[in-house]
């Protein structure tokens, strides 16, 4: 219970925190319109090539938004010396860790509430449910990973350099299984149901992981 | 038994030594004023002492339990004030406590105790980001007490204080076992029961009733 209370207490402080100084949001919501205005210009699209692009186009977007998003994560903490002070208080590094993935997880989803509606805009996709849903899963793991990885970096100088290097290679099996139902949605060959059990399975395989690795990331 | 002892201590940065060697006994109930200038290396032994750091070498066992290995059961009982404030900018002063309160699983309603204590009430509805430096001192400090610790570890408590701060801090001290380090010799005699001076990472010299074991 105290696990819970504490990733509840981290989450809904570092929405707070957003809330009012709306830092992230708006900046991340402008950052993925423009990256579909520019795709829009810079690729020739009508209705026979747009089911094809456009989920390269979301990904894309989607992976950039959510390296920015949680990198601030840890950094903004970082900056403000209260990632210490938070660890010394001997709540659970797993609870802190995942409060910290959760809200981030949170401040994607707002971008994504801007992204796909943009997408089906530019693009003329369809926005339907099953679509959030892959979209939404992939998140979950992404958030995961990246959090894990931005708090190891956020000591490091380098870290807006190490951070893509080492969360790129590992967002790959949600960029491939995101990519397979956004695309079957889209008309393409894929299998949907195959595709979102395999984002469900990696969502679960990393969630464990990074929560195991947590102490040693925030403590160590 | 002793609240802190540190035998051997030592903490390089890279090739830099930062602490040599440094044995220490602290008596339950002791305030004792680490003084040293500069790049001494007070900061260094206090984030060991509160456990955010952990010494190259050396042993250290703080209330009877290892530092290095229970780490999260010291925390529970050690209170922290470090160099940076370490506040939520865009949370208030209340918020800040609250959100402490709730990682450390204490009730909030030692809140508005501890805001009146440190004479933050006026300002307890105003985000920490727009109080002044001061303000903001005092309300690290009442974070650092809001658990009731039996062990307070505080680093230059008087930076950026006014007049009343030898009273406002011997009032945190009191039914204490405290470190602290300062720059200021006369708040050090005042508020110390005893004195370690600290020069290029070695202790130098103690002041009365100082156990140093060397």
């Amino acid at each position: 219970m105290r696990s819970i209370a504490v990733a509840l207490a981290v989450a809904r402080k570092d929405l707070v925190s957003e809330w009012r100084t709306r830092e992230l949001v708006p900046a991340l919501a402008q950052f993925v319109v423009l990256a579909l205005v520019i795709a829009n210009f810079g690729f020739q699209i009508d209705s026979t090539t747009a089911p094809a692009i456009a989920p390269g186009v979301l990904w894309l977007a989607l992976v950039f938004a959510g390296l920015v998003a949680f990198g601030r994560a840890f950094t903004a903490e970082k900056e403000q010396s209260t990632l210490e002070q938070v660890i010394l208080t001997s709540a659970p590094p797993a609870a802190i860790f995942a409060g910290k993935a959760l809200a981030a997880t949170a401040l994607l989803v707002l971008c994504e509430a801007v992204l796909l509606p943009a997408l089906a805009l530019f693009f003329g996709t369809p926005l339907s449910i099953p679509l959030i849903a892959a979209v939404f899963l992939a998140t979950i793991g992404m958030a995961a990973l990246g959090c894990m990885f931005a708090a190891m970096v956020a000591q490091l100088r380098a870290r807006e350099v190490m951070l893509p290097l080492l969360t790129l290679p590992l967002w790959i099996p949600f960029i491939v299984a995101g990519g397979q139902a956004v695309q079957a949605l889209m008309g393409g060959q894929a299998a949907y149901g195959q595709a979102l059990w395999l984002l469900i399975d990696f969502d679960i395989l990393f969630v464990v992981l990074t929560s195991l690795a947590a102490r040693f990331v925030l403590d160590e | 038994m002793a609240a802190i002892l540190a035998a051997g201590i030592t903490h390089w940065f890279g090739s830099e030594p930062a602490l040599e060697g440094v044995d220490l006994v602290v008596e339950r109930g002791d305030h004792v004023a680490v003084l040293g200038d500069n790049g001494a290396g007070k900061t260094t032994l206090l984030r060991i002492l509160s456990t955010a750091m952990q010494p190259s070498a050396g042993a250290l066992e703080i209330m009877g339990l290892d530092a290095r290995r229970e780490k999260r059961r010291l925390r529970a009982r050690i209170g922290y004030l470090s160099h940076a404030a370490g506040l939520y900018p865009a949370l208030t002063a209340t918020e800040n406590l609250a959100f402490f309160c709730d990682m450390r699983g204490v009730d909030r309603t030692r809140v508005p105790e501890a805001l009146e204590a440190m004479g933050l009430t006026h300002v307890a509805r105003r985000r920490t980001g727009e109080l002044s430096r001061g303000l903001q001192q005092r309300l690290a400090i009442a974070r650092a007490t809001i658990h009731d610790p039996l062990l307070l570890i505080l680093d230059e408590p008087d930076a950026s204080l006014d007049a009343e701060a030898p009273e406002l801090l011997a009032r945190v001290m009191q039914k204490r076992t405290v470190v602290f380090a300062t720059h200021d010799q006369a708040l050090a005699t005042r508020l110390g029961h005893r004195t370690v001076q600290l020069r290029k990472g070695h202790v130098m010299g103690a002041g009365s009733r100082l156990h140093v074991v060397h």
